[in-house]
């Protein structure tokens, strides 16, 4: 605050400065304060653009959200992909990292930059590689493992299979960050824990892990956001099948949205979703922070 | 001695994951080089028996694939290099000017990119519709022009920047426009490189928001491209593979060419918090 950097502001520092804020506060009003508005109004409202009606309807959308079947099941599919995928891919991620990270791993970016490499791929394309991969004639997944299943078309490991390739494209995100986590911790903490005669275990038990906490918050937090928005691997892999066995919330609201048209609907469902990943995010900062 | 066989088996089991990894695109790219009758038969080989180029042929005459390549190439460069310069500037300003307000802007900034899709894309689409933007270009770059995500890794960046060459040039006369064009920007070139990667790859595989603005197919972007080739041709398994390989070479192309600058970049922001 006090470091004095330039304490007269020169004529162009103003101009570039209010340019630059004019810009950013006009664009980010357009695109995003007033649709986050008219959504809310929407939401409210008997919304569909082809038949052209606006008509108010108070919270109903909001009892019919909360009242339907699907939801409910679109909640619980997004509940076990969320916590499974989010676990797979802190644990891998953590474990791999560490293993990286360890004396005993030469070629340390050539590994991270070949399980980087998912992650920095297409999802769309991704998925239709997966889909092919499980698709019980030419796939090579029953090939590999000798099975005869036909993974997305079975309502017991059409979500499973979605999770595993989901898992496969993301974990490398947590192996990169936890990398980044390993590289910055304080060397004399775990100095200090090889003198006191630690093992490795105990080292990564009560130094490591601990002080790799706000790693593990950062790369929960952002997964909790990512998969409760995350619908593209369901559109191209079981469009929601087979019957609802893998709905997840967002897909709902791109197929209320714009095969059904019930925009008032999914708006409502939208504020829903924005709700749940606002308090998971207020959640998990608390809990970080309430233990420093 | 257990260091050495758990050196082994460490790096083997590492080896192995890479494998598992990376096998999904050497399955794929190896099958786009068979012929169907090769992909459908019941002996199976991971490297095509027969080396055939004809899929990547008939799957463009058949479908002006090149066309949704283009499309999606300048598409994706463009509003890149748009988010590039806005990222870049806006981080500039954030992070080295003081002024009243300054931590507001950021704090709603960062508050942006919690925003789920699905509550703008409804009203975006509405709003395209009655600006009449509707399939054209316009409806895809100008809603993309700033990005919270690029805002906050650049201001991130260029606040490590040392404030003494910008006043050492301020004291040689150089006004604001020069020192950002000229030594803010230059300096900046792992963050950039961070957004150019993410940037390129966010714009790249966007499927919903092109699907929805633009209409006509000689305009529709590659990722639109391959669900209606999915559609249409769902038996040519030789041809939805080059399709697939297609859409998935420049982006791993790009990763390969920055990855180190990329990496060190976007890990640094994390830590940094």
């Amino acid at each position: 605050m006090f470091k004095k950097s330039h304490p007269l502001q020169s004529k162009s520092e103003i101009i570039l400065r209010n340019i630059v804020v004019v810009a950013m506060v006009i664009f980010f009003t357009v695109f995003l304060i007033v649709p986050i508005a008219i959504a809310f109004a929407g939401s409210f409202h008997d919304w569909n653009p082809l038949s052209g009606t606006y008509d108010f309807l108070g919270v109903q959308n909001y009892i019919d959200v909360f009242t339907s079947g699907l939801f409910w099941n679109s909640m619980l599919n997004t509940l076990i992909f969320s916590v499974v995928v989010i676990i797979f891919r802190v644990g891998l991620g953590l474990a791999i990292a560490y293993a990286i990270y360890s004396t005993l791993v030469k070629h340390k970016s050539f590994f991270r930059a070949v399980y980087y490499m998912p992650v920095v791929t297409p999802m769309v394309a991704v998925a239709f590689v997966w889909k092919f991969m499980y698709n019980p004639q030419i796939g090579t997944i029953n090939q590999i493992f000798g099975l005869d299943v036909n993974w997305l078309m079975n309502p017991k490991t059409a979500l499973a299979a979605v999770m595993i390739m989901t898992i496969w494209k993301d974990f490398g995100y947590a192996v990169v960050m936890y990398m980044a986590g390993l590289y910055s911790l304080p060397a004399d903490a775990l100095e200090a824990a090889k003198v006191d005669g630690a093992n490795a275990w105990q080292t990564f038990k009560y130094i490591t892990f601990p002080l790799l906490k706000p790693m593990t918050m950062f790369v929960t937090i952002t997964s909790i956001i990512s998969y409760i928005q995350a619908y593209v691997q369901i559109l191209i892999m079981t469009e929601g099948g087979p019957g609802t066995a893998t709905y997840l919330s967002s897909y709902i609201i791109y197929d209320e949205a714009f095969v059904k048209y019930n925009f008032g609907y999914a708006s409502a469902l939208s504020f829903v979703l924005f709700v749940i990943t606002a308090f998971f995010t207020w959640l998990s900062f608390k809990v970080s922070g309430s233990e420093e | 001695m257990t260091r050495k066989i758990s050196k082994i088996a460490l790096n083997l089991i590492l080896l192995l994951l890479g494998v598992v990894t990376v096998y999904p695109f050497v399955w794929m790219l190896a099958s786009s080089f068979k012929k169907n009758s090769e992909i459908m038969a019941l002996e199976q080989h991971l490297l095509p028996q027969i080396f055939t180029a004809e899929n990547y042929i008939n799957m463009n005459e058949r479908f002006n694939f090149m066309r949704f390549f283009a499309n999606s190439l300048f598409v994706t460069i463009a509003i890149t290099v748009i988010v590039i310069y806005t990222s870049t500037i806006c981080g500039f300003v954030l992070s080295k000017y003081r002024f009243k307000g300054r931590n507001l802007i950021f704090g709603f900034v960062l508050s942006t990119m919690m925003i789920p899709w699905c509550v703008t894309i409804i009203p975006k689409y509405s709003m395209i519709q009655a600006f009449d933007w509707m399939d054209s270009y316009k409806a895809l770059i100008i809603p993309a022009m700033f990005s919270g995500f690029g805002i906050f890794m650049m201001k991130q960046h260029i606040a490590s920047l040392p404030d003494e060459i910008l006043e050492a040039a301020r004291i040689d006369g150089a006004n604001e426009f020069y020192i950002f064009h000229r030594i803010v920007f230059p300096m900046s070139k792992n963050g950039i490189s961070s957004i150019a990667i993410f940037q390129f790859l966010w714009a790249w595989e966007d499927y919903l928001w092109p699907y929805l603005v633009i209409n006509t197919q000689e305009k529709q972007l590659l990722s639109v491209g391959l669900k209606m080739f999915n559609g249409q041709y769902s038996t040519d398994y030789g041809a939805l593979f080059a399709a697939t390989a297609i859409s998935i070479i420049p982006v791993l192309l790009i990763y390969l060419f920055f990855q180190k600058q990329f990496i060190a970049g976007i890990a640094a922001s994390a830590v940094k918090g």
